[in-house]
């Protein structure tokens, strides 16, 4: 266990895990970006915030993304970034967890918000995104 | 010298040689050092604030930071005076005066079981897969009235930003859609096996 953690925590493991985690957050940012419309319709289907902030929220989640990504990818304030990372992963996981539990058939929206990806909020999300969630939290306490 | 670093150099640059850099240098490796991760979190999301507010000024498909007038979300600011909503009436006069085709932007299945007569189904949870199947059907010089569920169903709002973004120019959508077209007991066409061709009438 104690070998487990010395490897979790040494800055070669730490600086991948940014690498990795900042990667898919820059990644997941840019086609939210770019159809910022889009992806507000998304927001608007998982039926979780009052309609005054579905708007702001798409203009502002995919931004932190990018610059949450970018931070961990080029190694400044990581522990900022993997506190933000960790919120943001962690309000993903709330979103299709009660999207599944009310039965809702929407898009996910993670990647793709062109309607072309065919990808549907699922517990399979839900599991990826527990990886997710373990790297940011590392990256958040640890770096 | 007692308690200097071993390692300064005394050659290194002095705060009155360099004022701004070097005290801007200080500055940040204070701020690194002991600055809490949570306030500097608190300065990411500010410099997120400021880089979407700037991109969603300069794009041309932008959306505004709060819903339209009308409630509606994500609609792009070029958009929203070309995507009009009307209501079950005004849509009753175009439907008899055969001026307008009206397109069903809900599921097949729900199509197949009723629609609007005359309307062509184009089901928007399948849009990007149908759309170049379906393209053909939809003119360009006739108005089209686009219709989905209800109340909070956005898809013939979607797919009304679809076909803007395809240059079309004339299209409406019909304001709480198939739900207002039946409550005010407009006619529709019924298909009880399911099935077009089966059993058709209309009421």
């Amino acid at each position: 266990m104690r070998m487990i953690g010395r490897i979790i925590t040494h800055r070669v493991f730490l600086r991948l895990a940014g690498l990795i985690v900042g990667g898919v957050f820059v990644y997941a940012s840019w086609d939210k970006i770019t159809q910022a419309d889009r992806f507000a319709d998304i927001v608007h289907d998982y039926d979780m915030l009052p309609l005054v902030f579905v708007n702001a929220f798409a203009l502002m989640m995919p931004w932190t993304e990018l610059v949450v990504g970018a931070t961990l990818i080029v190694g400044v304030w990581r522990r900022a970034s993997g506190l933000l990372a960790t919120a943001l992963t962690a309000s993903f996981m709330v979103a299709i967890a009660q999207a599944e539990i009310r039965g809702l058939d929407i898009e996910c929206g993670c990647f793709d918000v062109s309607g072309m990806s065919g990808t549907e909020a699922s517990w399979d999300l839900f599991v990826r995104d527990i990886a997710l969630l373990l790297g940011s939290v590392l990256l958040w306490r640890r770096a | 010298m007692a308690g200097s670093l071993p390692d300064s150099k005394p050659n290194a640059q002095t705060p009155s040689s360099c004022p701004i850099v070097c005290g801007g240098a200080r500055l940040l490796s204070w701020a690194a050092l002991r600055v809490p991760h949570a306030l500097r979190a608190a300065a990411l999301l500010l410099v997120t604030l400021v880089a979407a507010a700037v991109y969603n000024a300069a794009t041309p498909f932008g959306i505004p930071w709060g819903p339209s007038p009308d409630n509606r979300v994500g609609i792009p600011r070029v958009f929203e005076s070309r995507l009009p909503q009307i209501d079950a009436a005004k849509a009753l006069s175009l439907y008899e005066a055969g001026e307008a085709l009206f397109v069903d932007s809900r599921d097949e299945d729900d199509y197949e079981r009723d629609h609007i007569p005359g309307a062509v189904s184009a089901p928007m949870r399948r849009w990007a897969e149908i759309w170049p199947d379906i393209e053909s059907e939809f003119p360009r010089d006739r108005l089209l009235v686009l219709y989905c569920y209800g109340a909070h169903c956005g898809l013939s709002t979607r797919q009304g930003k679809e076909l803007l973004r395809q240059e079309y120019g004339k299209l409406v959508v019909l304001d709480y859609g198939w739900s207002a077209w039946t409550d005010h007991g407009h006619p529709t066409v019924e298909h009880p096996e399911g099935h077009p061709g089966e059993a058709e009438g209309e009421h």
